[in-house]
């Protein structure tokens, strides 16, 4: 096999499962294999099985909590542009999965308003770092997005000052139509986000923002919000499909 | 006239995007005579979002209103943002 690629018993050993189980996944399509024409066996490129032993949202937990540092570099998107191109290309990378042909639009979408939003809601206010860590895992099947910006409340109060917690601001940000910035007649992002979660049976989204936490899973209009176990300024989602 | 959207664009999702869309749009827009329909076509578009569509497709709908006819489609994205944009008239 070319450089780059192991086999299933290297993949196992790095992975700490079976090779059974790597065939399991292999059949269910939660980590897929590569086969060589001519003998038929199993191989893996060694970067996604780098990227199946990450913990992508451990990663971006780490990088909103930890003093102010750049991610990495694979993970940073700086500005805008950036966001923009790599949003093309995870929209490429779901494309090609056939349980998710015909929905798919809906989680690029769905990331690109909470992408943008990180954007929109921080030019030229960035506390810290200026941009957001932005990964994915087309076989662990999560989207993680994050940034060390504002947040919701402190976004949301020059609209709505009587907000008086970060729970209070979640529920607003993905409930009423409320825009903060002054320039623009609507915010509709995190409604959106809401909607297409409720109606749609496929998706979950995991969202934080200062000492809250908020939770909507598939089908459900619930947003299930709490105090979260970490407390920072920024909003860090984690989308799962 | 018919403005086809994939012109913009197949992933639009910004308003930024959207805004400069609208604004390179205008002139053309604004040579449409009065009693032409101005058909919205999403055909090819891949993904579409509220904040790119309230940049182009609102400014559109509050100038011309009636006028303005959404094309029908099948995808996702456009159908979820339209649905919202309803949703907040």
């Amino acid at each position: 096999m070319n450089f780059g690629y192991i086999t299933i018993a290297e993949a196992a050993k790095l992975l700490g499962v079976s090779i059974d189980t790597l065939r399991r996944w292999d059949k269910k399509g939660k980590l897929k294999a590569v086969r060589r024409k001519g003998d038929g066996y199993r191989y893996y490129p060694i970067e996604i099985i780098e990227l199946y032993l990450k913990d992508i949202f451990a990663l971006a937990k780490k990088w909103v909590t930890d003093p102010p540092a750049l991610p990495e570099p694979e993970y940073y998107c700086p500005d805008s542009l950036i966001f923009k191109n790599r949003l093309g290309r995870l929209e490429k990378d779901l494309s090609t999965m056939d349980e998710i042909k015909n929905i798919f639009p809906l989680i690029t979408a769905i990331v690109g308003e909470i992408g943008n939003n990180s954007y929109d809601h921080n030019l030229g206010n960035w506390p810290d770092i200026r941009g957001i860590f932005f990964a994915y895992d087309v076989n662990k099947k999560q989207i993680v997005l994050a940034d060390r910006g504002q947040g919701v409340l402190k976004t949301l109060k020059k609209v709505k000052p009587s907000l008086d917690n970060d729970n209070e601001a979640l529920e607003v940000a993905f409930t009423e139509i409320i825009s903060s910035r002054k320039s623009e007649a609507r915010g509709n992002g995190l409604k959106f986000v809401r909607q297409v979660i409720s109606d749609n049976s496929s998706f979950s989204i995991e969202f934080y923002s200062g000492s809250a936490k908020l939770f909507i899973k598939q089908g459900s209009k619930n947003l299930n919000i709490k105090n979260s176990d970490i407390n920072y300024s920024g909003c860090m989602s984690l989308i799962k499909f | 006239m018919i403005i086809n959207l994939n012109k913009f664009g197949t992933t639009l999702t910004s308003r930024q995007d959207g805004k400069e869309a609208y604004n390179a749009f205008l002139s053309t827009l604004q040579a449409v005579p009065d009693n032409e329909e101005i058909e919205i076509d999403f055909d090819g578009v891949v993904t579409f979002t509220p904040s790119w569509a309230d940049e182009f497709i609102t400014p559109i709908l509050n100038t011309y209103g009636r006028r303005v006819k959404l094309l029908h489609t099948d995808n996702p994205s456009v159908k979820a943002t339209l649905r919202l944009l309803e949703k907040i008239k």
